[in-house]
């Protein structure tokens, strides 16, 4: 009789020990990217184990299609609506088919935060790592350098679809227009993530233009697309090559001198900065001008209105990389 | 194989001279498809000259080559009455599962066997396809629809995916490696790439098959009627595995391909080429609902996809734009093939 009163109070125990356990972590963040096991996200998903390990008062988690389809990835927020986690940060793929279940999403209670949308209605912030127009500027500005401020040059987008694409080549656009002596020809040439396509449409860029100087690529693939194509025409020293990249993949044109210089910002800051404001939103704390968010580019970030009800939170986290530093980047 | 299978009602009836055109065109639909590279050209030369170089024809022959060997195998499943949509999974899933192994494993194993191993896995996950589609007597357009996200979701769930650039030093030299070198005006340099011959043989193994073997006039006869072959004693259960098994097979080589012309494996890649593959098969002259079709017309709709695909820049076609001309144009040689086919 003692014993299974001993017994019982020790199951009731494990009980309630166990649901405390669970309500401690009852809040979940999860990170929604735009396709699964990329280079990039694979990083993304690094910050986001971070975050979830310094935090145990949260379980954060990263998921995303296998392939990249808008039409995929709403399918997979909506799932997670459906399950009522506390708040998604999402990467979206194209922001405008998301505004509907975002809305839903946050009708029910959800905390929706996104990056690399800042179009996005239905959020209540969205994480830019830098100001988009100034990254395509910059990244121009390292491409006319390169090819001595004069010249013809081209755009590379993954998609005219992909907005933050097409910022960085407008971006780059409004930057060349400091020089006279540079034209920009056929511009934003849609790669579709597609390191064949953009190789592809590079070569027929030199075939219609022989005497092209610079390229400004938009996808991480677009340099390694366009690189092959300069380096097969022998063009790599009279052609410059600037885009975003990744270290790693880049490397074998960027020693070749095919491809002249990548710039990026850390997917796995990205990946923590988007949980910590996540967390801040889920807690009721403020976001405001200036202040730190302790991630490195994210010390000062500036805080504006959004295009819905929701701010934009803009960081300064550029890293610009070529030949002699990229080896310092594991990713 | 065209000229077997059409009525000659039309001869009959044919004493003016348009009528003779007329039927000219009917017997051989791949003139049309002749007709419309010769006006695309036409045009695209006309709007810029540089369109006209060697350089140029280099470029689409190379990117015609991972689109030729899917099509060649779409158009012996389109033959056989059937629809393959699960090629290029099929392609991704060997191509970056083979790379991967050979990297890890043998990195120095010799080109004739890494295509051998990739032909055979392409054969083996084709082979599947005909399998489920005969045992299940289901519409082989659902069924690969259905195969192909297994493909796709196996290689990205056990396989990997990350891309990688170190890939193998013999398909590495086999991409490299150039039947041509010539200089270009601007300093460059323009090279027809050996693998282009890959293509060339196996447009020669599918002409062999489809018109100088049994199995070829079994292919022919299935996608003709079901019923009327199996009554003519044709084992449906044997051409049908051999249809998507040859399909797998070539989609396999065009993955390799694919790597050794790209350098990297990625994954990711051959995703949305589909369409543009059938699109070439059928503006080849092939009958989407089977029986009819001819490897010489594949080629041709190959070489026609190909070109619209390299020359929308030269034409100066806005980027904004591209995708409208390419859909634009499907749909008017789609259209122009069905109204000659009823007329």
């Amino acid at each position: 009789m003692i014993r299974k009163a001993v017994w019982g109070g020790a199951a009731l125990a494990c009980v309630v020990g166990s649901s405390a356990l669970y309500a401690q972590s009852e809040s979940t963040i999860v990170t929604v990217v735009k396709v699964t096991g990329e280079t990039w996200f694979k990083r993304m998903e690094e910050g986001v184990k971070e975050f979830d390990s310094n935090t145990p008062s949260i379980a954060a988690s990263q998921t995303g299609p296998a392939k990249a389809d808008a039409a995929q990835q709403q399918r997979l927020i909506e799932d997670l609506v459906a399950k009522k986690v506390t708040a998604i940060a999402v990467v979206p793929m194209d922001p405008s088919s998301l505004e509907g279940v975002f809305k839903r999403a946050m009708d029910r209670g959800i905390k929706v935060i996104t990056h690399e949308a800042d179009t996005q209605k239905n959020t209540l912030a969205d994480i830019e790592a830098f100001d988009n127009k100034a990254f395509g500027a910059r990244l121009n500005e390292r491409m006319a350098k390169c090819m001595g401020e004069s010249g013809k040059w081209t755009s590379f987008v993954g998609s005219l679809g992909s907005l933050t694409h097409v910022q960085w080549a407008d971006g780059g656009a409004e930057n060349a227009k400091k020089y006279s002596n540079m034209t920009l020809v056929d511009a934003k040439n849609e790669s579709f993530n597609d390191a064949n396509n953009a190789y592809q449409k590079a070569k027929e860029i030199l075939r219609k233009h022989p005497d092209i100087k610079g390229f400004q690529g938009g996808s991480a693939i677009d340099v390694i697309g366009i690189g092959r194509a300069v380096e097969e025409a022998g063009l790599q020293d009279k052609t410059c090559v600037v885009g975003l990249g990744l270290p790693q993949d880049s490397g074998k044109y960027l020693e070749s001198g095919a491809v002249d210089g990548i710039g990026f910002w850390d997917p796995k800051d990205a990946g923590i900065v988007m949980n910590k404001v996540a967390q801040l939103v889920v807690e009721g704390k403020p976001i405001t001008d200036g202040m730190n968010l302790g991630v490195k580019g994210y010390e000062k970030v500036s805080v504006k209105k959004g295009a819905g009800a929701g701010v934009i939170i803009t960081g300064e986290a550029w890293v610009d990389v070529d030949k002699s530093n990229y080896k310092q980047y594991p990713f | 194989m065209m000229t077997t299978s059409t009525l000659p009602i039309a001869v009959k009836s044919a004493p003016s001279r348009s009528w003779q055109v007329m039927d000219w065109l009917v017997r051989r639909p791949s003139s049309f498809t002749l007709l419309l590279i010769v006006l695309v050209c036409g045009v695209v030369g006309a709007i810029n000259p540089t369109f006209y170089s060697v350089a140029n024809l280099f470029d689409i022959l190379r990117a015609s080559v991972v689109l030729g060997l899917f099509a060649l195998g779409v158009l012996v499943v389109l033959a056989a009455g059937g629809l393959d949509v699960s090629f290029a999974a099929i392609a991704a899933l060997v191509m970056y599962s083979l790379t991967k192994a050979v990297v890890q494993f043998w990195p120095d194993a010799p080109l004739a066997l890494i295509l051998l191993a990739g032909a055979g896995g392409g054969m083996l996950l084709g082979a599947l396809n005909g399998l489920l589609v005969h045992t299940l007597s289901a519409p082989s357009l659902i069924v690969t629809i259905g195969t192909q996200y297994v493909f796709r979701g196996f290689l990205l769930t056990f396989i990997g995916t990350e891309l990688f650039m170190n890939v193998p030093p013999a398909m590495d030299a086999f991409g490299k490696a150039t039947l041509l070198t010539l200089n270009t005006a601007s300093g460059g340099q323009t090279q027809l790439p050996a693998f282009v011959l890959v293509l060339a043989a196996a447009a020669i193994l599918t002409w062999w098959l489809l018109e100088r073997t049994l199995m070829g006039r079994a292919v022919f006869a299935m996608g003709g009627s079901l019923n009327i072959a199996e009554r003519l004693g044709y084992n449906l259960r044997t051409v049908h595995v051999f249809v998507f098994a040859y399909a797998g097979m070539l989609a396999g080589v065009a993955g390799l391909m694919h790597v050794a012309a790209n350098r990297l494996a990625n994954p990711f890649d051959l995703s949305g080429i589909e369409l543009d593959v059938i699109a070439a098969v059928v503006l080849g002259g092939a009958r989407i609902t089977g029986g009819r079709g001819t490897v010489a017309g594949t080629l041709l709709g190959v070489l026609l996809v190909a070109l619209i695909n390299n020359v929308l820049i030269l034409a100066g076609v806005p980027s904004t734009w591209q995708k409208a001309v390419i859909g634009a144009f499907i749909v008017l040689a789609g259209a122009v093939f069905a109204i000659r086919r009823r007329g």
